[in-house]
Order: C-alpha cells, then sequence, then structure tokens
C-alpha cells in the first residue's frame, strides 16, 4: 500500500528525518513511539500526504475551529462527502441526517457535552474527542492519528483506542504510551533522533526493552522527563 | 554557575526591548513634528463664545431642529446602505488582496475620504441618496477588503490539514478558514457601521440631509441650544448600538431604508458628461479655450500643474503630515493614560466606569466640533487640530485595548497597583494597543481633511476650496497628491507592521 525508501528530510539545520526505509499493507494496526523530538510527528505527515485520499487524519494540533460546536467541528469530516451548498446550508442550519449520525458519534466517544456547545468552551479531553469524532466520521478504511488520545485519563484512553481499532481497516498512530502500544498494536516502529531504531511485530518486543529504547534516546538531551508526560 | 557569570556581563542595553524602542522613536517624532507644527496660541477672548456654549449644553433644545427625525433616520440609512454595499464589494475583493494591483486599487479608493468622495459624487449625481450610500461604500468597501483579507491570513492553518482531502474548495475555505475568523469579522463590522454612522453624519457638511448639516449650521450659526442638543442626541445614537442594533432588526432596518429612501433625483446625463469630459479637464484642455496651440496648451499645463504642485500640494502634504504624526504621538500619551484608568482592578468601578462614559462621549463626538470649540479656545492654528485628533483617536484606541484588558488573564499576584498594572497587565496588552495606534495613523490621515475645512492648511483645505471654487481640475490633482501620499504611508506601515507579526513581539 505504501513504500517508504530512503527518507530524509530537515527543517532549516534540523535534521527531523534521516534515510527512513519502511513499507505498510492494508490492515496493519501500527504504533510510532520515540522521545520528543525524534521525528514522530514529521513521519506520520509525510505518511499522511502519500495516503491522502483514503486516510482520515488526526494531527496533535488537532485544529479545530474555536467558534463553532462540537456539532459543526465534527461534522467537518462529511466535508467532502456532500456538496458545497449542503455543507453551507448546514453551517447555518444544521440537517437532521448529520445531527443524528454525529450525536452517535459524540456518545460512542463519551463525550459529555452538549453538541452545540462551542469547542473554545471545552476542556483538553474534550477537545480530542472532538477532534477524533471528526477523523471518525470521515467514515476511511484508515486512520492516522498523532498522539490522539493524550490528553485523556488511560482507561478512556483505551477503550476509545478499541474503538477507533474497531472502525478502520488500517490504522497508523503516534503513541507515548508503551503500554498501549503493545497492547494493541501489532507493529511497533520506534524513532530515535530522525532515524527508525525499531520496526518490528509487537509480540516480539517486552516493556523492558522499550524502557531501554527510551532510556537511550533520552540520556543524550539529559532530562528524563518530558513536560508532557508529568502532565 | 557559569550562567551567573554571563547575567551579570549582559549589557543593560540587552533589556531595551523592540516596543520601547518603537515607543521612544514616536516621542521623538511628535516632538519634532510638534515644534515644526504652527502651534501659536492666539489669545482670542473666547470666554463668552465658550459660556454661550455651555449654556447650551446645559439646556440643550431639542425641538428647535425641523426635520429632527428625518435627519437621524438619514443618518442610519446612510450608514447602513453605505456598509452593505462596502460589504458587497469588499468581501469578494479580500479574496484577492494578495494581489498588488488590488492592493493598490484599494489603497487608492480608501485614501480618499468620505467627504471628498461626497463633493465629487455631488457634482454627478447632485443631492441624492446615492452621493451618501456611495461616498460610504467605496472607501469603507476597500478598507473591509484589507481588513478581511488580514483577518483571514491569521485563521490557523492546521483545521485545513485535518479535514478530508477531497472536500470541495468552497466548503474547505468556509469551514476551514472562514469560520475561524467569524466573530472577528463579524465584531469589525459592527465596530465599521459605528464609523459609518459617523461618517453618514459628517456627510452632512457638504450638504447631504444626515444629523451633521443640521449640527454644522448650528454651530455656524452660534445655536449652540441647538447644536448641543444635536450632539447629545447622535452621542446617544452611537452609546445605544448594542440596544437598537440587534443583528434580527438588521433585515427590517435594511428594508426600511430601501423603502424610504429619498427619491432618487434625475440624472442628467448631459451635467454628467460635461463634468467627466470637460470640467475635470485643466483649464487649458477645456471646450472654452478651443483657440489655443496645442503646444502652448502643454506649456500652460507645465505651468498651472507646476503651480498647483509647489503653491498647493507640496505645502498641504507637509502640514498634513505634521499635523498627522504629532496627533498621533498625543493620541498614544492619551490611549495609555484612558487605558490604565479603565482598568478596574487597578482603579475600581467607579473611576472605571466614569472613564469609560467619559470615553464613550469623546469617541463619539466628531473630531470637527471639538477642533471648532479648541479653535474658538486657542486661535486658528494647527494646536487645535491636534488636541481634536489625539482626543478622538486616543479615546478609541483606549476603548478598544481597554475591552481587550477586561478579558486579559493576569497573574494572581496581581497587587493592584500601579506597578503591579505595569509588569503584569501592560504588557500583554501593550503591543496590541500599539498595532491599533499604528493602525489608526492612516485614519487620522484621512481625518485631517475634514480639519482642512475648518481651515487648517492640510491637504483638505486646498482640495476643498478648490471645489468651492468650482476648479475640480486642481481639486483633482490634489486628491491625485492625497492619495498618493496615503499609498506611500500605508506600504511603509505593511512593512513595518505586517511583516513582523506584530502583536507576538515582546515588549
Amino acid at each position: 500500500m505504501l513504500d517508504i525508501s530512503d527518507l530524509s528530510l530537515s527543517f532549516g539545520d534540523k535534521q527531523a528525518l534521516d534515510s527512513i526505509s519502511l513499507s505498510i499493507t492494508s490492515g496493519e494496526k501500527i504504533a510510532i513511539i520515540g522521545s520528543s523530538g525524534s521525528g514522530k510527528s514529521t513521519l506520520i505527515s509525510y505518511i499522511y500526504d502519500q495516503l491522502q485520499g483514503s486516510a482520515a487524519y488526526c494531527s496533535q494540533q488537532q485544529g479545530l475551529v474555536e467558534s463553532l460546536s462540537v456539532f459543526h467541528n465534527i461534522y467537518m469530516g462529511a466535508l467532502g462527502r456532500n456538496s458545497a451548498v449542503y455543507n453551507l446550508f448546514n453551517l447555518a442550519f444544521p440537517f437532521k441526517k448529520p445531527l443524528l449520525e454525529v450525536t452517535a458519534i459524540a456518545n460512542s466517544l463519551e463525550l459529555d457535552c452538549p453538541i452545540s456547545q462551542a469547542v473554545s468552551q471545552l476542556s483538553g479531553g474534550q477537545r480530542q474527542r472532538t477532534a477524533v469524532g471528526r477523523a471518525l466520521y470521515q467514515d476511511m478504511p484508515m486512520f492516522i492519528g498523532d498522539e490522539p488520545f493524550s490528553a485523556l485519563d488511560p482507561v478512556m484512553g483505551k477503550r476509545l483506542i478499541n474503538l477507533v481499532l474497531q472502525q478502520h481497516q488500517t490504522v497508523i498512530m503516534v503513541l507515548h504510551d508503551m503500554d498501549m502500544a503493545l497492547q494493541y498494536f501489532d507493529r511497533v516502529i520506534g524513532l530515535r533522533d530522525g532515524r527508525k531504531c525499531i520496526d518490528t511485530d509487537a509480540a516480539a518486543l517486552s516493556a523492558e526493552m522499550l524502557q531501554a529504547f527510551y532510556e537511550d534516546s533520552t540520556h543524550f538531551i539529559g532530562a528524563s522527563i518530558e513536560p508532557a508526560e508529568i502532565a | 554557575m557559569p550562567d551567573l557569570v554571563n547575567m551579570s556581563s549582559t549589557p543593560r542595553q540587552a533589556f531595551f526591548g523592540y516596543w520601547q524602542k518603537v515607543t521612544l522613536i514616536l516621542l521623538c517624532v511628535t516632538m519634532a513634528c510638534f515644534y515644526w507644527a504652527d502651534t501659536e496660541i492666539i489669545a482670542l477672548e473666547p470666554w463668552s463664545e465658550l459660556q454661550r456654549i455651555g449654556l447650551g449644553f446645559l439646556a440643550p433644545d431639542f425641538l428647535a431642529t425641523e426635520y429632527l427625525l428625518e435627519a437621524v433616520w438619514q443618518t442610519v440609512s446612510f450608514a447602513l446602505l453605505g456598509v452593505a454595499a462596502g460589504l458587497l464589494f469588499g468581501a469578494p475583493v479580500a479574496l484577492f488582496y494578495n494581489k498588488p494591483v488590488v492592493a493598490a486599487a484599494c489603497a487608492f479608493i480608501r485614501s480618499i475620504h468620505e467627504l471628498f468622495w461626497a463633493l465629487l459624487f455631488l457634482q454627478v449625481f447632485g443631492l441624492s441618496p446615492l452621493t451618501g450610500v456611495l461616498a460610504i461604500a467605496l472607501p469603507y468597501g476597500a478598507t473591509f477588503a484589507r481588513v478581511f483579507s488580514d483577518i483571514l491570513q491569521q485563521a490557523p492553518i492546521y483545521t485545513l490539514q485535518n479535514i478530508p482531502a477531497n472536500t470541495d474548495k468552497v466548503s474547505r475555505y468556509i469551514y476551514g478558514r472562514f469560520a475561524h475568523v467569524m466573530n472577528e469579522i463579524k465584531a469589525y463590522v459592527r465596530y465599521r457601521f459605528e464609523c459609518a454612522l459617523r461618517s453618514s453624519a459628517i456627510l452632512g457638511f457638504v450638504g447631504m440631509p444626515t444629523l451633521g448639516f443640521y449640527l454644522e449650521s448650528a454651530f455656524r450659526q452660534g445655536h449652540y441650544h441647538q447644536g448641543a442638543a444635536l450632539l447629545i442626541l447622535f452621542i446617544i445614537m452611537i452609546g445605544s448600538i448594542p440596544f437598537w442594533c440587534r443583528a434580527k432588526l438588521l433585515p427590517l432596518y435594511f428594508i426600511a431604508a430601501l423603502w424610504l429612501l429619498p427619491e432618487l433625483t434625475t440624472i442628467d446625463g448631459s451635467l454628467v458628461w460635461r463634468f467627466l469630459s470637460d470640467d475635470i479637464l485643466p483649464p487649458m484642455f477645456q471646450s472654452h479655450s478651443m483657440d489655443l496651440l496645442l503646444d502652448d496648451r502643454w506649456q500652460l499645463f507645465a505651468k498651472w500643474f507646476y503651480n498647483i504642485v509647489t503653491e498647493q500640494a507640496l505645502p498641504g502634504m507637509l502640514a498634513t503630515v505634521l499635523l498627522a504624526v504629532a496627533a498621533l504621538g498625543f493620541s498614544y500619551l492619551l490611549a495609555l493614560l484612558m487605558t490604565t484608568f479603565s482598568f478596574k482592578p487597578l482603579t475600581g468601578t467607579f473611576i472605571a466606569r466614569i472613564n469609560n462614559f467619559i470615553l464613550l462621549i469623546l469617541r463619539s463626538v466628531p473630531e470637527y466640533i471639538f477642533a471648532y470649540i479648541f479653535m474658538l479656545l486657542l486661535g486658528p492654528s494647527m494646536l487645535p487640530a491636534i488636541i481634536a485628533l489625539a482626543i478622538h483617536n486616543g479615546a478609541l484606541v483606549a476603548y478598544l485595548t481597554g475591552r481587550q484588558s477586561t478579558t486579559t488573564s493576569f497573574s494572581r499576584h496581581f497587587n493592584g497597583k500601579i506597578d503591579g498594572y505595569a509588569y503584569d497587565i501592560l504588557p500583554r496588552i501593550y503591543p496590541n494597543m500599539m498595532a491599533l495606534l499604528f493602525y489608526r495613523f492612516e485614519v487620522i490621515l484621512r481625518e485631517t481633511a475634514i480639519l482642512g475645512m475648518l481651515g487648517v492648511a492640510t491637504l483638505g483645505f486646498y482640495i476643498d476650496s478648490n471645489f468651492s471654487e468650482i476648479r475640480f481640475n486642481g481639486a483633482l490633482v490634489l486628491i491625485g497628491a492625497t492619495a498618493l501620499l496615503n499609498i506611500l504611508i500605508d506600504i511603509a506601515s505593511r512593512r513595518l507592521l505586517v511583516n513582523a507579526s506584530l502583536s507576538h513581539k515582546p515588549c
């Protein structure tokens, strides 16, 4: 489905990706791990660019529209399916069909706020679930996500990962939770300083090996805990 | 620790930030302009006149003006139709504003004050409502184009990454970009409507049947009881916009405005043609000088043009710039002062409320009236004009910045005193205040036009005299000079402001 060979990308002086080669086949569930600045987000957005037509994307920046409601933000997943006129009318007067569908998605994501609420008033976890909802509503065979559950508690995170895995044939996701990567995904790719260090079956990896991978990649930087993990 | 050594050797000027430099430069330039501007105080014995003005405000006479309701309605109606037409023209143009030709054309249209557009259209359409509506619609539309395009550029781009790849262009634009800034655009249109009310009133100064017509004649004839009543009415009208200008009522007003529009006077085609083909030509090319030889004509033209440029355009430009920069500096000082006063946690509810009320009055009163009153007090020089512009614009910037400071979250350590304010609040609102102030410079420059009509020798003064002497050709050259000046300053300010994503610069 996708073959990447010897990919290098850099921004200014900083080398983000360094000769990465990998191939992805349909049906795989892939977790991408690595410490901050290892090139995960660059890789995943590159993968999305290659697979655009058949994948739903959930970026780390979310790109939610603050002034619009939860409903409209999730509805944006369906923009490609409907005509411009339909989309415009729906902006002013939501149609019944998308209202029902989006309500169902909001319920499955355990969104505990009215879908008429503006996104600007949501909590961090609610925002993340809205962004995931928008990706789910795209109804694509593939889901590409960049830490889509980082602001959720682990229990809910696991329930929602299950939901995403059930609804998509192929899933590629950046994660920082190692347990989740091992438990739910069948292939793990580990990046360090823009290079691919791990690319193997999840079954072949143990938590200890992953721990060692992280310690290796962080001990150059000096700090062992990144702020995001404390939060 | 090595870091400490580094700190102690950091030179003092390293802490002298971007905004401190900008502020210092602004103040220096202001002082220089103020020095060169004509600011002599000519004591006139103004007290008896001032006393009569004061008495007028103590006992305003609301019944003295005939057709008062019509005047109020005309003011609202021109503003409403003008803004609507401006939106129809400006909103689509905003999408192409990145093309230099479009930007230049808009800068040209914008740089000509509503009053001058009105004076031009008066020659063509007469006192028809078309004159009033078009005079507002053109410059407002060009401003909408610029501001909308600026606002849209600031919309985050992340949304576009996340929506389905096969989304059509229109939906992509509306959901992915426009939706982000919808509220900002709405707020801006609302604010421009307030400006349009003022513009619409001011169109009365050149004869349109709005409040300004009655206001100007009342003040000029010394009927201060009537003038005060009109001014109070006008301030109430602006201050009560939130109550009567509801989104739901707008369609109703709009239909009423169209329905109740005074009859369009029939436009005399031959007059229009004469104006366009003969009146606006330089005198030696007009039909009455048919017998001149072509060479002579060009020679006369060169001389005529040279005279206008050296005797009117250049002195006018110089005076305009001196006046505008001096006014900008004083607007800054006033804005800083009044923004501070309007911060409730610092000054308390009572003072903040009074300050906000004063701000409302100061920003609602047309500069023209201030300039008039100060001219009585201080005699005819640039000083009254500088003070009038500074008061009006300083109050406006303070109002907008003050609104921002009420929603700014500050640290829990804020001590409620002026030093706490300077550390905690001011650095957060200062970039925005300065950005607003610099945006106002363009407006101040345009507003010098109105003060020209009071006799301050800005470009507006020369244009007005040309119009009143029925020398359209000369007026046109000077309008061109005004536009040129505005475009040059627009280009300079764009370089200065937009490139360096202004509000993110540290203080």
